[in-house]
């Protein structure tokens, strides 16, 4: 264990003229889904094409809460696999990801947002994921720091409490799944962009790279933030996505204080303490599009009236580090994930919003399965491209769809 | 960052004035024999530039107007013109 | 309690004025002007804390608070940088993170434990077996962090917001920072120049040697500042750290108040025209073994303590320098009385002769270069060992201060901030800047430069840059200055040492992290290899003082490891906030603010309870047990009276407005006839219901239109959305706040009504959806509507804001024999189920459209050149099977009504409860919910789930809506 240290994900080698399969992005989803279908379905012979390093994108600035009580029955099952995927990954990549199950609780401040809230709970209950309706004093309980006077700007009803959601050490999942890919035989290119898909007869021939061109049947595109850019730019194939910046940031260190993960609608605001000690909080979007990934003066100010208000000993600590990431927000606010669509060989894996970390797991396992059978597994069907133009948008928001990225 | 929008009757203004609209894609299509392909097209679809696009700005916070702009999504900054999308 | 200076003309202190304070239980003393830090360096205080990992003892090591070692609990408030905090009478002080004292702490041996943690050794251990994690995890929590603080901690003070606006900001108030505020000043131009110490000077303050023609630096610093504050022109925000620089020239920081100042911190966001970065340099830390113990500290701390706080750091100093700054300090501290064992400079040459020549006068050695290689001592330094930079020869010398400095580092995380690309430059060692942002310029220190007219001149440079891109100067001015500036010595060469000659086991390239070199050696050998990376592995640079420290050695670093490779340097990102920046500062006033309708105070002193729902404060209940059961039977058997003031009002006229009515409502808008009101709906491009209101036609193309409360402020905006490529003739004002609405309800309605007014309101003259234009007491003008809401014979009266009160208490007043009583927001709502009038968000969300909540009525579909929004999309989907339908349901065996949000189940979820409620009026339990459409037909039975049934069920029927009245004639009679 302390001896010399060996490259985690093998040395650096030369890019070949052709692989199996070839996933674009070297995110959370581009891992995961490479480390399934070489575990599971013996295809080993795939390359990740990773424009800086892994875990550049979302991967690494997320804030990698986990939960599965979604709101409708098409994603609970999905996200409750992946979050009961934790504890098994760690074992299986020998990789501590520090799944701190501290579970999460999410306030309500109007007798509507309690309604909404209990149907989400029933929708949970109904599919054996443990969450609950709690007051204002059972809150107060869980997390001796929330105020739940009437004096402050949304005042503070009760809360859904999800016991088995909490927080996984991003970092360790991409470093573990990078490592574990890689002992199968995958290889990771790093600084490599992906700069064209090729086709022929309506199917994938060949990826280009800024290190040269691949020949392959199968493409991913699992780019993140980055996706939609360039699945149009490579495929011409547009997406009902908007790319925002969610920012989240930290707190100096603290000696234990939140021992649960709180989150706000009403705010726009979660808190939840790192094994390190940082309160970690996020995350505003601002509403319009743009690949910057910065942060912005009115963003942390924000945070910091929200934080005032519902957990407000939090006023004598102070803000150390604010960042930036992107999402890419869907109208549903679900992500989609389809495949042998628009061209023969072709996947994407995008959409994904702020809550792609705690799904990757699972994703990256039916994606798998996805490129080795062909075949679209059924939990991934209701995610198909095709249900905006049908009109069935997926409903894991209530709120309406506007002409600006508003969710 | 600081965004800032001008707009074309009140000058350049603190960008959270403002609300975004949209890409630009022109005028609502006429609805005889519009598919579902074509209409999700207009409504849903973006093309999620990575560079400078035309968009829609509403002065939310000021004299209500909807003005398009040009902006570089890579930088949040206002340019003058289309330039080539990158 | 050693002595101090008392009588320098550099102190920032009043040795006069005596400050008590209280330290570990113990009373203490230090004097006004002190910082915590230096009133406890005064009493004899060395270790100040402990390190985070190996525990550590940490001093003083440079002032201005760039890494935790000085952090200390003071007032309950923790990680306190105790270097930078001034001290107040009666603090009370703690240390942190010990266990035991600083001094003594029993956590202590984990320093010896560290060949047991190399980098990244939690991802490697402790989940084997998994149950072990758990327990490890918890004891990781409590192991970690710094600070403590209490969860029903009171934030104490008053904290405040200022936004100025200005031509330029200044971020830095150094000699380059007050001549470039002087310059752009001269011009006209309105200044703030910010500075984070609480005076101006920068680093000309606190040196006595000579500026010129006599003047020393210190004086030639109190001589600008003096011009600086008498500047009509420039605001100074002393004591202001910056710690935001955004595009388009946004800076905002905070500043800390005087006694004198109504606030003790204040957030500060600054709007300029053009930002001029006179950051200067901080010290670039000396990498060596126990490089961080108590007593090594940098040159500007040494000589700081010694020239601002009266305290000399020690009596034997040894130095290691490596740039003249600290040859410079060596001099000055023997001057005061330091005994210097040697100076060693990494430098082999390249030393001011003068300086060189000063020390040999005071035969002070100076080995050049030389290097300190290790610290000695177990608590406190007592011995340095020495050795030439190849690692050749070595020597120890006793001490008890190292004064510790690799080079200097410029302070480039407001470029950074700002988007601007640093690229490092071989002969300055710095990170530089090559291409800068629109009006951001900078001077002074950062750009390598160390003379003092250099250094001055690059201010006036950049002020004159700044006042050219506001307009108040041209470009000759400009080109004169950077002659000017050509004329004059400029960037001096830095040193290039990145670590002594060690192997680098106890060597820290980051104190809060408890990082070393050989940690770092570890992080690239795993495959880590650029610095972004390194730092997330080994955790450099990501603790309380973030780069502070390890800023600029870790790039090099990393870049020195893989020269092979060859890696170039790369800076590591800064983020913001460059100074961590409490919550409750950046939060400032933080108001909450809610709008109230013109008639709450009536509404309050009535025992109304208030919710804020959207922007508005308003009464949701008049009853103490929420059930609201008397207001709905008042409604229902007499006549209940609603503040319904909250509605969106709009005016909308002009030539366009009926095309844009026919653009936005989904009815055909054209029949809309004078003197009666139309009930329509507004839908998304999906066709789900956005809104629904009524339109009411004023005269040719004028109209009076409601929204639903919380589309108020979205709807002018909506319709100019839907219409911008037409370019329609319209306008729309939006009115919601200049109107009131009074909702009367009721049987006994018409007989309130009738007793205000003269005119006939009998149901022939004033039928169901009619309209009328009225005037009350010959003064109060009101547009009445017959509406039916909640199911009753009802009218909705809308008056100006300011005639609110009076029509409310006339209407009480006249319904006082009828037992007139108010109802809220929640009888509303059961009033209204019962009635099976939806509410939006309430029976509609994404899934369903306007045909699916069964409005389909309002839809008129010949009107396909208005393109009304959301038509399209109806025609799509109107015959998809798969669809929500919403439902009328009543409970099985009069049983009790599920809860809202309860699901509609077979073996999958089929659907959900909308509203539900045992209704007072129908004595059973009816409710309206979305289903999946194969479930929507009268007479479906609904299996319920509710949360925390477990395995029971509860049943209901789907009935036809609505519940109560159904053929209205309640409502239209
Ligand atoms: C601030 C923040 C907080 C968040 N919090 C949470 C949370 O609490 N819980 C949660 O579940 N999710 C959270 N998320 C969302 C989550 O991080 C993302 O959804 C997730 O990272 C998506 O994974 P991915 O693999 O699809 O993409 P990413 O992790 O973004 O990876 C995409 C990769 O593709 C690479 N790439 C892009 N273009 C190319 C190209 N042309 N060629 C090659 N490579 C390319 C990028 O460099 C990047 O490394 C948060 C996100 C942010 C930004
Ligand atoms: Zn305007």
């Amino acid at each position: 264990m302390f001896s010399k240290q060996k490259p985690m994900w093998g040395e650096k080698t030369q890019l070949k003229s052709s692989y199996d399969a070839v996933i674009i992005g070297g995110g959370l989803h581009g891992l995961a889904t490479a480390y399934y279908l070489a575990k599971e379905h013996g295809i080993t012979d795939v390359a990740i094409i990773e424009k800086n390093y892994i875990g550049f994108g979302g991967a690494g600035r997320n804030t990698a809460i986990v939960r599965a009580n979604q709101r409708t029955q098409y994603n609970v099952p999905l996200y409750n696999e992946a979050l009961k995927l934790w504890p098994i990954l760690t074992k299986e990549l020998d990789y501590n990801l520090m799944f701190n199950n501290c579970g999460n609780l999410n306030l309500m401040h109007s007798e509507a947002a309690m309604k909404a809230a209990r149907m989400t709970i029933a929708t949970a209950q109904f599919h054996g994921v443990e969450s609950h309706l709690i007051d204002a004093k059972e809150a107060k309980e869980l997390v001796p720091a929330l105020n739940i006077s009437e004096d402050i700007t949304f005042p503070i009803h009760g809360a859904m409490f999800h016991p088995p959601g909490g927080i996984v050490r991003h970092d360790a999942v991409v470093w573990g799944l990078a490592r574990g890919a890689n002992k199968y035989g995958v290889e990771i290119h790093q600084q490599t962009e992906a700069t064209g898909i090729k086709t022929q007869n309506g199917k994938v021939t060949a990826v280009e790279t800024s290190r040269g061109t691949i020949n392959t049947k199968q493409v991913l595109i699992s780019a993140g933030g980055y996706s939609a850019a360039l699945i149009y730019g490579m495929l011409g194939i547009k997406l009902p996505i908007s790319v925002l910046t969610i920012q989240a940031m930290v707190t100096q260190p603290l000696k234990p204080l939140l021992n649960h993960v709180v989150s706000s609608g009403a705010y726009h605001c979660y808190a939840n303490q790192t094994l390190k000690g940082e309160v970690a909080t996020g995350a505003h979007m601002d509403q319009w599009p743009n690949y910057t990934t910065q942060n912005t003066a009115h963003y942390i100010k924000h945070q910091a009236e929200a934080l005032s208000e519902f957990l407000p000993c939090l006023r004598g600590v102070k803000f150390m580090r604010i960042w930036g990431g992107l999402a890419d927000m869907t109208p549903d606010m679900a992500p989609i994930m389809d495949g042998n669509d628009h061209v023969e060989g072709f996947y994407m894996d995008c959409g994904w919003g702020y809550f792609g970390f705690k799904s990757c797991s699972a994703v990256g396992k039916y994606m798998a399965q996805f490129m080795a059978e062909k075949e679209c597994p059924e939990i991934l069907k209701p995610f198909n491209y095709r249900r905006y133009e049908k009109h069935q948008l997926m409903g894991e928001t209530a709120a309406l769809v506007n002409y600006t990225p508003d969710n | 960052m600081a965004l800032t929008i001008t707009c074309p009757i009140c000058g350049k203004r603190n960008g959270y004035e403002f609300r975004y609209g949209g890409e630009d894609k022109g005028p609502r299509p006429e609805e005889a024999g519009l598919t579902p392909e074509a209409w999700c097209d207009y409504v849903h679809m973006n093309k999620c530039v990575a560079g400078v696009q035309k968009e829609w700005w509403f002065h939310k916070d000021g004299c209500g107007s909807w003005f398009t702009i040009h902006r570089d999504t890579t930088t949040n900054l206002e340019v003058k013109g289309p330039e080539a999308d990158k | 309690m050693m002595t101090r200076f008392n009588q320098l003309p550099t102190l920032k202190i009043d040795p006069t004025k005596k400050v008590i304070f209280n330290y570990k239980g113990k009373t203490y003393s230090g004097v006004e002007g002190d910082t915590i830090a230096s009133a406890l360096y005064a009493n004899g205080v060395r270790i100040y804390a402990r390190s985070l990992k190996y525990h550590r003892p940490r001093g003083l090591y440079s002032l201005d608070g760039e890494c935790s070692n000085t952090m200390m609990e003071v007032d309950g408030i923790p990680n306190v940088r105790t270097e930078n905090t001034l001290l107040k009478q009666g603090m009370t002080v703690k240390e942190q993170n010990v266990k035991g004292s600083a001094e003594k702490d029993m956590l202590g041996f984990l320093d010896k434990l560290d060949w047991a943690m190399p980098a990244g050794f939690y991802y490697k251990m402790m989940h084997k077996p998994a149950r072990i994690w758990p327990i490890a995890m918890k004891q990781i929590r409590k192991t970690a962090g710094l600070g403590e603080i209490s969860p029903d901690f009171e934030m104490p003070g008053k904290f405040d917001e200022i936004f100025p606006r200005t031509d330029v900001v200044v971020i830095g108030g150094g000699p380059a920072g007050m001549t470039a505020a002087l310059a752009a000043a001269e011009k006209g131009l309105r200044v703030i120049i910010m500075e984070s110490r609480p005076w101006l000077g920068g680093f000309f303050d606190y040196r006595t040697a000579e500026y010129k023609d006599g003047v020393a630096l210190y004086q030639r610093g109190q001589d600008l500042a003096q011009q600086v504050e008498a500047n009509e022109n420039i605001r100074v925000l002393k004591h202001t750290a910056m710690v935001g620089a955004y595009s388009n020239c946004l800076v905002t920081g905070f500043q800390t108040g005087t006694d004198k100042d109504a606030f003790n911190e204040r957030y500060v966001e600054i709007r300029a025209n053009s930002v001029i970065v006179a950051t200067g340099c901080i010290e670039r830390p000396l990498i060596f073994d126990n490089n961080e113990r108590p007593g090594v500290m940098q040159v500007g701390c040494a000589l700081r303590m010694a020239r601002n706080y009266g305290i000399l750091p020690g009596e034997n100093g040894i130095f290691s320098v490596g740039h003249d700054l600290g040859l410079e300090a060596a001099i000055d501290l023997f001057d005061m009385g330091m005994k210097i064992g040697c100076v060693a400079d990494v430098r082999e040459d390249g030393q001011d002769p003068e300086l060189v020549l000063a020390l040999a006068k005071r035969n002070i050695l100076l080995l050049k270069g030389w290097v300190a290689t290790e610290a000695h001592g177990k608590k406190q330094v007592n011995k340095v060992s020495m050795s030439s930079i190849d690692g050749m020869i070595t020597r120890d010398f006793d001490c008890d201060v190292l004064v510790a400095s690799a080079g200097l580092t410029p302070v480039t995380g407001p470029l950074t901030m700002a988007q601007i690309k640093l690229r490092h430059d071989d002969f300055t060692g710095f990170f530089v800047a090559d291409e800068m942002p629109e009006n951001t310029f900078s001077a002074g220190r950062i750009l390598g430069i160390n003379n003092a007219l250099s250094i001055e001149c690059s201010g006036t440079l950049a002020g004159i840059k700044a006042a050219k891109a506001c307009g108040a100067c041209d470009a000759a001015e400009v080109e004169a200055a950077e002659a000017a500036m050509k004329a004059l010595p400029g960037p001096v060469r830095g040193s290039k040492l990145v670590t002594a000659p060690v192997k680098g086991r106890k060597s820290f390239i980051c104190f809060d992290e408890d990082t070393t070199i050989k940690s770092v050696k570890q992080t690239i050998d795993s495959g880590f290899d650029v610095p972004e990376l390194v730092k997330r592995y080994s955790s450099a640079g990501l603790g309380p003082g973030q780069s502070g420290i390890p800023g600029h050695n870790l790039p090099l670093y990393v870049a020195k490891y893989q020269a092979l490779a060859g890696v170039p340097v790369k800076p590591t990102t800064v983020r913001a906030p460059i100074v961590p920046t409490f919550i409750a500062t950046y939060a400032g006033t933080n108001h909450t603010m809610h709008k109230r309708t013109p008639i709450h105070n009536l509404q309050v002193a009535d025992k109304g309870i208030l919710r804020k729902i959207g922007v508005w404060e308003r009464v949701r209940y008049f009853s103490e047990d929420y059930s609201c059961k008397k207001e709905i039977e008042n409604v229902r058997n007499n006549v209940g009276m609603l503040d319904g003031s909250t509605l969106g009002k709009f005016r909308l006229h002009g030539p366009d407005a009926l095309k844009a009515l026919q653009r936005i409502y989904v009815s055909d808008m054209s029949k809309l006839k004078p003197g009666r009101v139309k009930y329509s709906a507004m839908c998304n491009d999906d066709g789900c219901v956005i809104d629904d209101g009524v339109v009411v036609m004023l005269g040719e193309n004028d109209y009076y239109i409601t929204t639903s409360t919380g589309r108020a402020g979205q709807t002018v905006e909506w319709f100019r959305y839907h219409t911008r490529y037409d370019g329609w003739d319209f306008s729309m004002v939006n009115i919601t706040d200049s109107m009131g609405v009074i909702n009367l309800s009721g049987p006994n309605a018409r007989k309130v009504f009738e007793k205000i007014t003269d005119e006939d309101v009998s149901n022939e003259a004033f039928p169901y959806s009619g309209f009328k234009e009225m005037l009350f007491k010959d003064v109060i003008p009101a547009k009445v509507m017959r509406l039916g809401f909640v199911g009753e014979l009802s009218y909705e009266f809308h008056v100006a804001s300011s005639y609110m009160t009076s029509l409310w208490q006339l209407l009480k007043e006249a319904g006082a024999e009828f037992g007139i009583q108010n109802f809220g927001v929640e009888a509303q709502n059961v009033l209204r189920m019962e009635k099976c009038h939806i509410i939006l968000g309430q029976e509609s969300e994404q899934r369903t459209n306007l045909l699916d909540v069964g409005l389909g009525f309002l839809w008129d579909r010949k009107k396909a050149d208005a393109k009304t929004v959301g038509a399209v999309a109806l025609r799509q989907a109107e015959n998809d099977p798969s669809r929500f339908k919403l439902v009328g349901f009543k409970m099985e065996n009069n049983g009790r009504a599920p809860r809202d949000g309860a699901l509609v189940v077979d073996s999958k979820v089929r659907g959900y409860i909308a509203t539900a409620r045992d209704s007072f009026s129908l004595n059973e339990a009816v409710g309206m919910a979305l289903v999946e459409s194969e479930l929507a037909k009268v007479g479906t039975r609904l299996e319920i789930y509710e949360d925390e049934c477990g395995d029971e069920r509860i049943y209901g029927k789907v009935v036809p809506m609505p519940f109560y009245d159904p053929d209205g004639t309640r409502m239209k009679s």
